[in-house]
């Protein structure tokens, strides 16, 4: 089984009429990569993983995963491990129904997996009187117990106290060790993912902003310093993503291929948040940045 | 066993951040030949870090001579940093001492060489890797 | 996929189990006065066709003796609806609402095997029970069966093969509206509207014409067109086969009180009489048989329909 984890193509979605949630949209996830899906609220994460897991219909171009489309094949649901956002569960359930739910109606399971993310957690309890984090728990054992090998998660930290959501991410990186799964994280606080993420994909206004590598995303980039001052090319400079200025100091985001030697600037590298912040602003899009060596293209 | 940390506002890439803190560990003895390093997922686990990243780290360290990969059963502790290294430290001194006067000569003040000194060995480390 | 089916509705089937033995119940507790009167009179012997004499005394008495009880048992044409108010509409309806497809529609089973083996075993449970319920209707109901008949509406939609039926058209009708409606309470208003408008259209507009109604000619004064047989229509007629309008009715009964006649004998001596269309009772099993059909084949076209749809939910 060779095809990549996902694929899309040309996707887009509306709900009604004029309200497109994805334009578009592109995208190869690469196999084994621990995905960022980055971006402000309403950016069209939430709409994208529901159309990989199968929850919604394409209005335009495909979705595939696996080389499958998610919605004619229900084989393809599951070698994906789904958790929507506010891990949804039957609040009438105890945990150890929820559990035989998914051990019934997936092919695979796994329970020595699902038992570990349960720990601390009493099986007769009812889903409705756990703790937000404990929920996140038994969501996240549920999704991983039928051993995916695509897990995505829809905003899984919100509502999680920093102990919960480090608890969360720890137990999610285990079980993606044992696994070899690719994982696709939705989130929009950066600091959330930054730790476990190797690749990232920002998107904005149902459009994907920024997609590349993380390392070599932080690597082309850097942050440059100096007097402020009417700009031309500046060597070793590729493109200038965002600047800004205050008083007499300007300060530039570029995108580099080669070493600064202008004693005038200082140059910084850039923190995966500012970097995407700056990609995400509306005003001065740049191109988005591939790390295929796929000529840039204007997609404003 | 070495437990490690992360710190993620260092600007430094968390699989650096555990080659030098085995690289530290080494140094000061707390860490000796034929210990074991915790395995990928026990670091996984206990940073919630990529798995890929650890990987990466322990290869580092393994290209670096300094651990071994034993199929099946760990990574182990290889080979201490050479003491050997303090004959080029002394060398590489000198040499760095020319090199700052002629720096001082070209008119870069302590910042200037500063800049061009974290930029120049980031960069330069990144490639070797890469 | 029964597991979870069972998991979901068994306290459903522990509420209508507990319906019925409560149904139960009340059958047994005012029987005993039915049973008991009906065996004190003799009144097996006034079974018609070849009623006794004497019969058209004690046999009303009889009928008007219960008929509040009779009337009352009319409501148990609402038990069918239940299935598709608390078990049909939140089916799919609740999982939308509360988010929960977003678990249930991504572990390994499709939505359309879902929905067919929930709805499959569901139904099965459904004709379990309506068939309890509509034999339970049945033994009570057996002597009035027997006096009155039970071609008619009170009798024919709370006994037989039709019960079911009705209540798989709800369950199917409640699936379906919860789908396309997305709200449980709105799924429920409208199969509640809807059950009750196509059961009126098919009682009013299509049962009578399931086979072609027989026609009667009875004297004008005759009390009773046909015991047990299911009256359409009774008109009187004058002498040359014409309808009387009510305005001539009238016209003659005032002409025969102004005359001194009793107004019956003066309608006879007109060479009036009245022509019944009725459908027989011996028509019984077949037309439970067209109607039963006919809600079983609603109900799947129903579930098909919900089938098609699902794959296309949420838009």
């Amino acid at each position: 089984m060779s095809a990549p984890p996902l694929v899309a193509e040309g996707l887009a979605k509306h709900f009604r009429r004029n309200d497109w949630a994805l334009r578009n949209l592109t995208l190869t996830i690469p196999k084994g990569a621990i995905v960022g899906l980055a971006g402000p609220n309403a950016a069209g994460k939430s709409t994208l993983l529901s159309l990989a897991a199968g929850l919604l219909a394409p209005s335009q171009g495909s979705i595939t995963v696996f080389g499958r489309d998610p919605l004619q094949s229900p084989e393809v649901l599951a070698e994906v491990g789904y958790v929507a956002q506010g891990a949804p569960l039957y609040r009438s359930f105890r945990v150890a129904d929820t559990i035989e739910y998914a051990r019934r109606t997936n092919s695979r399971w796994d329970a020595e997996i699902a038992t570990e993310l349960l720990t601390r957690i009493d099986s007769r309890a009812k889903v409705a009187a756990l703790s937000a984090g404990e929920r996140a728990r038994v969501a996240l054992a549920l999704a991983l117990g039928k051993r995916p090998r695509l897990v995505l998660l829809d905003e899984p930290f919100a509502s999680l106290d920093p102990l919960a959501g480090r608890e969360l991410l720890q137990l999610l990186m285990d079980g993606v060790a044992e696994l070899g799964a690719t994982v696709i994280v939705a989130s929009h606080v950066v600091a959330d993912i930054q730790r476990i993420c190797d690749h990232i994909v920002l998107l904005s206004g149902g459009r994907v902003r920024l997609e590349g590598d993380v390392e070599e995303l932080l690597e082309s980039h850097r942050l440059l310093t100096g007097p402020r001052r009417p700009l031309g090319s500046i060597r070793g400079v590729r493109e200038v993503v965002r600047e800004r200025y205050s008083g007499r100091q300007l300060t530039l985001l570029a995108i580099t291929e080669g070493p600064i030697v202008d004693p005038s600037w200082t140059v910084d590298p850039v923190s995966l948040e500012e970097l995407l912040l700056a990609y995400m602003a509306p005003e001065r899009l740049p191109a988005p940045r591939t790390t295929e060596g796929v000529p840039l293209r204007w997609h404003g | 066993m070495i437990q490690f940390h992360l710190d993620p506002q260092s600007g430094v890439a968390t699989y650096l951040q555990i080659v030098r803190q085995v690289q530290d560990a080494l140094r000061l003895g707390t860490l000796d030949v034929g210990d074991q390093l915790p395995t990928v997922r026990e670091v996984v686990a206990d940073l919630a870090v990529n798995p890929n990243t650890v990987a990466k780290a322990y290869r580092e360290l393994e290209h670096e001579g300094l651990v071994t990969a034993r199929q099946g059963r760990g990574t182990f502790i290889a080979s201490t940093l050479a003491p050997a290294s303090l004959q080029h430290h002394a060398e590489l001194r000198r040499e760095f001492e020319r090199w700052l006067a002629s720096a001082q000569r070209a008119g870069l003040d302590e910042d200037s060489i500063r800049a061009l000194l974290a930029t120049t060995l980031r960069e330069s480390l990144a490639r070797r890797v890469a | 996929m029964a597991w979870v089916t069972w998991r979901q509705h068994g306290s459903q089937a522990f509420a209508a189990l507990g319906l019925l033995i409560a149904l139960g119940v009340a059958a047994v507790l005012t029987h005993l006065p039915i049973a008991s009167a009906f065996g004190h009179d003799s009144l097996s012997a006034c079974v018609p066709p070849a009623p006794r004499t004497g019969c058209d005394i004690i046999v009303p008495h009889f009928e008007s003796q219960f008929s509040g009880l009779v009337t009352a048992t009319r409501i148990l044409a609402v038990l069918p609806l239940l299935a598709g108010l608390f078990v049909g509409a939140p089916l799919i309806a609740r999982e939308l609402e509360f988010g929960t497809y977003r678990f249930a529609w991504t572990q390994g089973v499709s939505r359309r095997r879902w929905l067919l083996s929930k709805t499959t075993l569901l139904a099965a449970g459904t004709i379990l029970a309506a068939g309890v319920a509509s034999v339970v209707v049945m033994w009570w109901r057996s002597p009035f069966d027997q006096l009155e008949g039970r071609i008619a509406p009170g009798g024919f939609e709370i006994e037989g093969l039709v019960v079911p039926a009705y209540a798989l058209f709800a369950l199917a009708l409640g699936v379906l509206a919860g789908l396309v409606l997305r709200r449980t309470v709105t799924a429920m208003t409208v199969t509640l509207v809807v059950f009750g408008a196509v059961r009126l259209l098919v009682s009013d507009f299509v049962r009578p014409h399931f086979m072609a109604p027989l026609h009667r000619v009875i004297a004008a004064t005759a009390t009773s067109a046909a015991p047990r047989d299911w009256v359409l229509s009774n008109t009187l007629v004058n002498a040359g086969g014409r309808r009387v309008s009510a305005a001539n009715e009238e016209l003659a009964v005032l002409h025969a009180q102004q005359a001194g006649i009793d107004p019956h004998t003066y309608i006879v001596t007109l060479g009036w009489s009245r022509i019944v269309s009725y459908q027989p009772a011996g028509r019984f099993w077949t037309f439970q048989l067209f109607e039963a059909g006919l809600f079983v084949a609603l109900a799947v076209v129903l579930v098909l329909v919900a089938v098609w749809l699902i794959r296309r939910t949420p838009a």
